[in-house]
């Protein structure tokens, strides 16, 4: 784009938010005039309620309309649950990629990660929304149609079965990226595939195209007690969302762009999850890669995900 | 017998050691483990802190030490799952200094170091455990590595985990009904050769 079309395009956006202030400011004065205490979408202007729709995607904003987006999240988060939250958009970090591997053999199927992850990524705990999902599985076997993630017996693990966890597999080649028509997920630099949740048109290509059901439709507002809403967010994580978008894991990207570990490894008792950088050579993942026994969900279907399997 | 037994692990204990193998302690002739040759670096959670009779000496100064196998009193009621009855206390605790441990050859090994204790039988597994591939990280994904130590999650003496109730399972979709897993019955392999040597014979 030249130069003096950007300028051009500016000064439609600059014009075009002017535009929406005057609205709001309007209209909030006629609400004050007729001595309502409040305009009706509770916001202080148009704008403010509805700045969200006018968002770019995220790769295409300016830092200026990030920080006005973060700080619209925030305080729409006051506004809805009376909490303050902290929203932020930390940036990768260099010579990182991330890869994951969970010891089926360790696994006793407790759900302690599914659980932990609900509370991290403040999900919906009314919309049956849950990023990861325990499968149970004969042993000797590995047919799918077969397993059950519904299982609640009186202790784990049951005799004879055993347990996959499945969620994201963050694919190198995603499959749900390739399906989205407008660019609303895409893969970060540090191989965690992201939604922009704003640009999200809620179509469902994506959730069609994932062949491990990891992607999830907020068919509600997710609705979130706001004494357990986690004020740790990120803008491509788990800020809180909107309906009729798609949701799934994101590697706890508020957690571990900063070094810390994803709330499902913290939360496992059993040590079978193990996150690392694939990119460093002296990491735990790599010794994993190189010496055990591995095998990747799906591999023949070529999505490459980078979250692996692997026995003792 | 127990000198051969000492002879048999100081021999895996050097192979499995740094190839520049640190020189034996002068005083005490042991040679230190110091970990495996491209293992990276990580520090261990302490250990003796979380014990609740230590330190104990608080009563074992006053006491001879007894090497008798004998009926366990409160408050040492332990069962020994680990071994199936074949080790008594002094397997792993030291004799003559009960706030330290003792490994397979002999060496005195801190409760902070319990994993040179444990690595001495399941050395494959104290291996894994070393490079990442068992056991659980504190803090971070990030290179400074701190792990637990074995006996955080495993009782030496019953070091088999116990089964316990899982947390509640997905709900169903409003509007649907849980359907439980498609199971085709097959036979099994053997089963089926079975059969057809059944077939064949008829």
């Amino acid at each position: 784009m030249s130069n003096d079309s950007q300028k051009a395009g500016d000064k439609f956006d600059q014009a075009r938010r002017g535009f929406l202030e005057k609205l709001g400011k309007a209209a909030a004065g006629a609400g004050a005039a007729s001595a309502l205490p409040a305009p009706a979408w509770g916001g202080a202007s148009f704008l403010e309620a509805f700045g969200d729709m006018f968002n770019k995607q995220y790769k295409k904003m300016t830092r200026k309309e990030i920080d006005a987006a973060l700080s619209r999240i925030r305080r729409r988060a006051l506004r809805q649950y009376g909490v303050e939250i902290d929203c932020d958009d930390t940036p990768p970090q260099e010579n990182v990629v991330f890869g994951y591997a969970i010891n089926i053999s360790t696994c006793q199927g407790y759900r302690d990660c599914v659980h932990a992850c609900v509370k991290e990524n403040n999900l919906g705990r009314d919309s049956q929304v849950e990023y990861i999902r325990v499968l149970e599985m004969d042993q000797g076997t590995r047919n799918l149609e077969e397993a059950d993630h519904y299982y609640d017996p009186d202790t784990v693990p049951v005799e004879g079965k055993y347990y996959l966890p499945v969620q994201c597999m963050q694919c190198d080649d995603p499959p749900c990226v390739k399906a989205c028509p407008v660019e609303a997920t895409w893969m970060e630099p540090d191989g965690i595939v992201v939604i922009d949740y704003d640009w999200c048109i809620g179509c469902r290509y994506c959730m069609a195209a994932c062949p491990y059901w990891a992607r999830h439709f907020n068919w509600s507002q997710p609705k979130l007690p706001p004494e357990e809403i986690n004020t740790k967010t990120h803008y491509l994580g788990n800020r809180p969302r909107p309906r009729g978008v798609v949701e799934k894991c994101h590697f706890c990207i508020q957690r571990t762009r900063e070094g810390g570990q994803p709330a499902c490894m913290e939360a496992c008792p059993t040590g079978a999850r193990v996150f690392g950088n694939l990119l460093d050579p002296d990491s735990e993942i790599r010794y994993i890669l190189e010496n055990k026994t591995v095998f990747r969900l799906k591999e023949d279907l070529g999505t490459e995900p980078k979250l692996w399997y692997y026995t003792d | 017998m127990i000198r051969t037994v000492a002879g048999l692990t100081a021999l895996t204990f050097a192979a499995l050691a740094v190839p520049p193998v640190t020189a034996a302690d002068e005083e005490t002739g042991f040679t230190p483990f110091t970990g495996y040759a491209a293992a990276s670096e990580f520090s261990v959670v302490p250990r003796q802190g979380e014990l609740v009779f230590f330190p104990c000496s608080q009563c074992h100064e006053f006491m001879e030490p007894d090497a008798t196998i004998r009926e366990l009193m409160s408050p040492h009621e332990v069962e020994f799952k680990h071994g199936q009855g074949r080790f008594w206390c002094y397997a792993c605790h030291k004799l003559d200094n009960r706030e330290q441990l003792v490994a397979v050859n002999g060496e005195p090994v801190s409760f902070d170091d319990s994993h040179l204790v444990c690595g001495g039988c399941h050395g494959l597994r104290h291996k894994d455990w070393a490079f990442g591939a068992h056991g659980k990280r504190q803090t971070s994904w990030t290179e400074d590595r701190v792990i637990y130590n074995c006996t955080h999650c495993h009782d030496a003496h019953d070091p088999v985990i116990k089964p316990r109730e899982p947390m509640a399972g997905p709900g169903v979709r409003t509007g649907l009904e849980r359907v439980a897993p498609e199971r085709h019955e097959k036979p099994k392999v053997w089963q089926r050769r079975d059969s057809q040597e059944q077939k064949h014979e008829q």
